[in-house]
């Protein structure tokens, strides 16, 4: 009897972590099986992430299949190269789909479906640090805002409503005239305009329900310091809306990339942005020409769409697990 | 007969299987009688009266039975056959009800007077505004209301205050039968007092049927004739309120008489009876009460008690009832 | 009462200085100050130079300017437009104003009118057809990629159909022969639609007296036959019509596209707003009651849940300025976000300024809107 007890107890600690972090998990993935939308969104996410991740094997395969006969072009061109491909034996570009450019080419002579999967990656990367600079900054502050309160609170509740006034694609306009807006600072800036606006509002009154539960007063008289209770207690327990939020974040940022593109006004050599951009600024955009000339917009649009819709449907199908008010019972 | 159900069967539908909440229950109901009906909170006592009115959310599944309504004029109607469009004329004016959560029954944007105006003129078309109003006023008057209060929103009243604006709503169109679910819970036990007589009162002076329900068998009796005992979605027994107190015969009800201290420690106000409701998605096979009944034996297990007039007027489904004087020990685990 | 709103126009008045102060240095910090662009336009006679440099201290270091600005901004003078020279600022954003106003003001009244009885509906029959189309498609067009949305819409209505337009303001066609002014027909419009709105609303609160469905519509729609038909006579029997109809044509498309890209925020906002009312008990008393469907859902549930819709709108116009970016340029309409676009391209500093600034107030208005608002709507809050 003893010699069994002491044997529970001799579990390590992890283990019986790991074994209620996986037993909860099992509950909200049950939860999260039923949102179709859900199931929805992260399908299409993982489609696209395979999509981008396969990417190098295409230029390689199209290669070795279509050029393989024509010896000195096979060693001379890179048709398929998203940047600086050109496809010689193709008079016209833009040239319509085909068998060697399956969604063809664009006034540069470049093969529109390796820029597509090219963009791909860059597309995650640049909407996951954005998201996720904003979710940190907007966690920490509005943890920090529910438990201080008083000048804290005040300060970033007031700069928050500052930050929110700001039309946000408007200052990146202005922004790009002076920095060179490449992905990685785009998604700086983006990630820390974000993190200071709503995002902190949310979070602080979700916080403010974690401040009054008994466990952070009797953390509190263990003498427990500031930071470790904001760290240990107050955070675990908006994450789950925090990461609720990146979601959301994610299509935002990749909307907004996308639009400073289109615009010319983003310094990214390729993403899904940038082809329209192309398609817009050589004058296949306009009057009638544009159903002509579809597939120069149509593949990009779709992705942009696609995959912002994606984060999108699998952010509501997470909000019904973290905000059981939502459910059906 | 006022009211008359008979065999009525409501489920849950949850992911889990059915929650069967109401069980094959009947009872008969008489004009100017009030009858209470006790048990403990889960048991299924707010699913029979949603299921009466038929309120019930988009997981509830009629599961088959009557509810007979006399509405005055020769045949009884069977509320359960009707179609939602003719249901509605009997809810309310024929059957009313105080919610269980009667703080949170009145819309916080509108006037306190204007809600019962329009449960007035919903089902009297007819009635000009000031006629309906100065109904209001009376009714207000009659419950111990400032009818000046009328004017105001419900945020302004006090949480008793709001428990008579309810309950001058459910008078509002002179219903047949009122069916009043846990009317007092949420008010201080005072306040609670005073309101219950004060509807009991109103109940004799307007001769109206009505229903009781509670988990509190103290605060029933005081008010009705009648009382059932429900346990685990079924009625358990059925007698008038004397016999009730004076001769149970089903062990639950022995138990709810005599008060035990609560065994878990944290449930200290309803539970009485060693041991935990069944779950009502998976109930015994044989008697619901059996686990916990300090008289169950194999017969109970195996076969659940019919639901039998024993007495005259006097109801109840056990295979070994209570004998007069008998002492049944609910041992504390 | 008043003491809320002389608090909340004092943080309003607090919230704008510290705005402006920021666009301010941030348009400062542009590579080429403005008043390089001042000095070496070659429109800009000396004398002017010399009146503009004394007005916004262009010699002066970059605080004193700074303090110039604010001094002229406090006088709502906002500068003169370096692109449109010598026009003023203010003068350029009020001519722009109304186009962008009207767009949005239409599309948003259009999708909020939407998104709210969807939202309503899908709510009520959760879990429906209804529920799942609307919130998958409203979803879809909420994340779509708005320039692809407006290229799709002027291919299909444009190209294929040929029954709209493709994009501009007016067809030059039709102007051809005459010498009105299309904004002077325009204001016209708008003084227009502005009359309907009243008539409706005035018709609204009518409808709300009378007691039965049947005569609350004939009420509605009466007023609203009556109005346009008295504006489509008086319209004809002037000659006008033709120019109006041609505005207006040119308005379809750039208000059908941005209602279909924005009726799923209100939509989903209303929907969850009211999954979480109809769950009251004030909801299942109103059933109780007797009340038909339709008046417990409209009158008990949804009238509950329209103040998070209120706020969402009012977020909503927020992005007034940065949908006009897009949406403008995609239909070459004249508003303020293709001005704001012409002014960086043509590194016009003052019209961006101002027209920051501009954005900036209507939004604090908004939010002073959105609280009487609520206190309108909500008898609990009282200031
Ligand atoms: N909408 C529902 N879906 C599933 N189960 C429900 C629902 N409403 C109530 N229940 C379950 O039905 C049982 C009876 O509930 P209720 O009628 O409210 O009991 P009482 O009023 O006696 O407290 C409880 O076990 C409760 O958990
Ligand atoms: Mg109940």
């Amino acid at each position: 009897m003893t010699e069994q007890s002491e044997t529970i107890v001799q579990e390590p600690l992890w283990k019986i972590k790991l074994r209620l972090w996986l037993k909860e998990f099992k509950r909200n993935w049950a939860l999260f099986r039923e949102r179709k939308i859900a199931i929805f969104g992260l399908s299409v996410i993982i489609f696209f992430a395979v999509f981008g991740i396969i990417y190098p094997l295409y230029p390689t395969i199209m290669k070795n299949v279509f050029w393989k006969d024509d010896i000195i072009s096979y060693e001379t061109f890179t048709p398929y190269d998203p940047i600086i491909g050109f496809d010689p034996n193709i008079f016209d570009h833009p040239s319509p789909p085909s068998l060697v450019h399956p969604l063809g080419t664009d006034p540069l002579g470049r093969d529109v479906l390796s820029m597509v999967m090219y963009s791909t990656p860059r597309e995650f990367v640049l909407g996951i640090t954005a998201a996720l600079i904003t979710v940190v900054i907007g966690t920490i502050i509005g943890a920090s805002s529910a438990y201080y309160g008083g000048v804290v609170d005040t300060f970033f509740m007031r700069l928050a409503d500052i930050v929110m006034l700001f039309p946000s694609l408007a200052i990146l306009m202005v922004l790009s005239a002076f920095i060179e807006l490449t992905l990685f600072r785009l998604a700086l800036i983006i990630g820390i305009l974000a993190g200071f606006g709503s995002i902190t509002i949310v979070l602080k009154a979700q916080a403010l329900t974690v401040k009054v539960r008994p466990f952070i007063e009797a953390a509190k008289s263990t003498g427990a310091s500031d930071a470790y209770i904001i760290l240990k207690h107050i955070i675990p327990n908006i994450l789950p809306l925090s990461f609720l939020y990146m979601m959301l974040n994610v299509t935002g940022a990749i909307f907004t990339e996308a639009v400073l593109s289109f615009l010319g006004l983003a310094n990214i050599r390729m993403s899904w942005g940038v082809i329209i951009h192309m398609a817009e600024s050589s004058g296949y955009l306009m009057g009638s020409s544009i159903g002509t000339y579809w597939w120069l917009w149509v593949p990009a649009g779709a992705c942009i769409t696609l995959l912002c819709s994606a984060f999108y449907f699998l952010g509501r199908g997470l909000e019904e697990i973290v905000n059981p008010r939502l459910r059906k019972r | 007969m006022l009211l008359s159900v008979k065999n009525l069967k409501m489920h849950y539908k949850t992911k889990m299987g059915y929650v069967r909440a109401v069980d094959s229950i009947s009872f008969d109901l008489d004009s100017g009688e009030g009858l209470g009906i006790v048990g403990e909170s889960g048991c299924g006592k707010t699913s029979v009266s949603m299921t009466i009115l038929r309120l019930l959310p988009d997981n509830a599944e009629f599961k088959g039975g009557e509810v007979l309504f006399d509405n005055g004029n020769g045949e009884p109607v069977n509320l359960v056959s009707l179609a939602e469009s003719e249901m509605r004329r009997y809810r309310w004016k024929g059957i009313s009800m105080i919610f269980q959560a009667a703080m949170n029954s009145l819309n916080p944007v509108y006037k306190v007077g204007d809600q019962i105006v329009e449960a007035i003129q919903n089902h009297f078309p007819d009635t000009p505004t000031d006629v309906a109003k100065k109904k209001v006023a009376e009714l207000f008057r009659l419950v111990g209301l400032d009818p000046t209060r009328m004017e105001q929103y419900p945020h302004q009243y006090s949480g008793g205050m709001k428990q008579r604006a309810v309950i001058a709503m459910a008078l509002s169109c002179d219903p047949r039968i009122i069916i009043a679910d846990e009317p007092t819970t949420a008010l201080d036990v005072i306040v609670q007092d005073r309101i219950l007589r004060e509807i009991r009162a109103i109940q004799k002076k307007l001769n109206m049927a009505m229903i009781y329900i509670s988990h509190d068998i103290a605060v029933i009796a005081e008010v009705s004739d009648r009382i059932a005992v429900m346990y685990a979605g079924k009625f358990v027994e059925l007698a008038d309120s004397v016999t009730i107190f004076k001769r149970p015969m089903h062990p639950y009800t022995y138990g709810l008489m005599h008060a035990f201290p609560s065994v878990t420690g944290k449930k200290v106000d309803l539970v009485t009876i060693p041991g935990e409701p069944p779950d009502l998605l998976a109930p015994p096979r044989g008697c619901r009460f059996y686990p916990r009944c300090p008289k169950g034996d194999k017969l109970c297990e195996e076969k659940d008690p019919e639901y039998v007039e024993v007495d005259k007027g006097h109801f109840l489904a056990c295979h070994h009832p209570v004998q007069p004087g008998e002492v049944v020990q609910f041992n504390a685990e | 009462m008043l003491k809320f709103f002389s608090k909340r126009i004092v943080q309003i008045v607090i919230l704008l200085f510290i705005y402006v102060t920021i666009v301010y240095w941030l348009m400062e910090a542009m590579p080429g100050s403005f008043t390089d662009k001042y000095l070496m336009n070659p429109k800009i006679t000396p004398e002017i130079r010399q009146n503009l440099a004394k007005q916004f201290g262009l010699d002066k270091p970059a605080f004193t300017r700074y303090l110039y600005y604010m001094k002229n901004f406090l006088k709502l003078d906002l500068g003169i437009s370096f692109s449109y020279f010598p026009k003023k600022v203010s003068s350029l954003i009020f001519e722009r104003l109304p186009r962008t106003v009207f767009l949005f003001v239409t599309a948003t009244l259009v999708s909020y009118i939407l998104g709210y009885n969807l939202g309503k509906r899908a709510a009520w029959r959760r879990g429906k057809i209804l529920d799942k189309t609307a919130t998958f498609v409203g979803i879809v067009f909420w994340t779509i990629f708005l320039p692809l949305l407006a290229i799709f819409n002027i291919w299909l209505f444009g190209v294929i159909l040929k029954i709209l337009p493709l994009n501009q303001f007016i067809n030059p066609n039709v102007w051809r022969e005459t010498n009105l002014s299309a904004q002077n027909i325009f204001l016209k419009l708008l003084l227009n639609a502005f009359i309907f709105l009243v008539v409706m609303m005035i018709s609204l609160i009518f409808a709300q007296r009378v007691k039965t469905v049947a005569a609350k519509r004939t009420i509605v729609l009466l007023s609203a036959v009556v109005t346009l038909s008295v504006s489509i006579i008086l319209w004809t029997s002037t000659g006008l019509g033709i120019y109006a109809l041609d505005i207006i044509l040119h308005m379809v498309l750039p208000v059908f596209t941005l209602t279909l890209y924005s009726f799923a925020g209100s939509m989903l906002v209303m929907r969850d707003t009211m999954l979480e009312v109809v769950r009251e008990d004030y909801v299942v008393t109103a059933k109780a009651k007797g009340l038909p469907d339709r008046v417990v859902r409209d009158k008990h549930a949804a009238r509950n849940a329209l103040l998070p819709l209120i706020t969402n709108f009012v977020i909503s116009l927020g992005f007034t300025l940065s949908g006009g970016i897009i949406t403008e340029t995609m239909f070459s309409w004249p508003g303020l976000g293709r001005a704001y676009l012409e002014a960086l391209n043509s590194q016009d500093t003052p019209l961006l300024i101002g027209l920051l600034v501009f954005t900036g107030i209507f939004v604090l208005l908004a939010h002073l809107i959105a609280d009487v608002l609520y206190a309108f709507l909500d008898p609990r809050i009282r200031y």
